[in-house]
């Protein structure tokens, strides 16, 4: 009996989605959708960025913290 | 060898936001006297901080985008971390070979 085939869902990129040229720092509003609800930088999986994309979007989420623009990771409810 | 530099600076919410450029001004002088130039000055305005710095909980948001040496930037980001109405600084040179987000 032939095996059910299966198709793996496509991963989507975010960034594609937002449609975005350069990752900024200082898109706040861009960024906050790469992190978690208790801060933390999603990982790939999730995103399905490519490496150097989320190698820029890790970069940016990091200035923006030390910027206090985003939250460090911790208990949810900061944001 | 002249730059591009971008400066984000939060500034004490205390202070009244339509003194801010005023107040920057000093310090851009330090940017102009070394033959730099300030392209852009940015307020923000005031904004809620993620996290408290120094007991407050907003801030007033500046960005600067300025074409400067590196030691006067440095010397104006001394000057600026020394002032306490400055509660953070940051200084970013933008890179604008490596245009990213494409895939």
């Amino acid at each position: 009996m032939p095996r059910p085939q299966r198709y793996p869902k496509r991963k989507r990129n975010m960034l594609l989605d937002a449609n975005v040229t350069e990752v900024r720092y200082t898109d706040v509003d861009l960024l906050r959708k790469f992190i978690s609800d208790r801060g933390k930088i999603r990982a790939r999986r999730v995103t399905g960025l490519t490496p150097r994309q989320q190698r820029e979007v890790a970069a940016a989420i990091k200035n923006a913290r030390e910027m206090a623009l985003l939250p460090y990771p911790g208990k949810p409810g900061r944001l | 060898m002249s730059r591009h530099y971008e400066v984000m600076l939060i500034l004490d919410p205390t202070l009244d936001e339509r003194t801010v450029p005023t107040t920057l001004e000093n310090y851009l002088n330090v940017i102009r006297d070394s033959g730099g130039s300030v392209e852009q000055v940015d307020v923000w305005g005031r904004r809620r901080l993620s996290y408290e710095i120094a007991k407050h909980s907003e801030g007033i948001y500046a960005v600067l985008d300025l074409n400067a040496t590196p030691e006067a930037v440095k010397e104006m980001d001394r000057q600026l971390s020394l002032q306490e109405i400055v509660l953070r600084t940051k200084v970013l040179r933008r890179d604008t070979k490596r245009s990213v987000a494409k895939v």
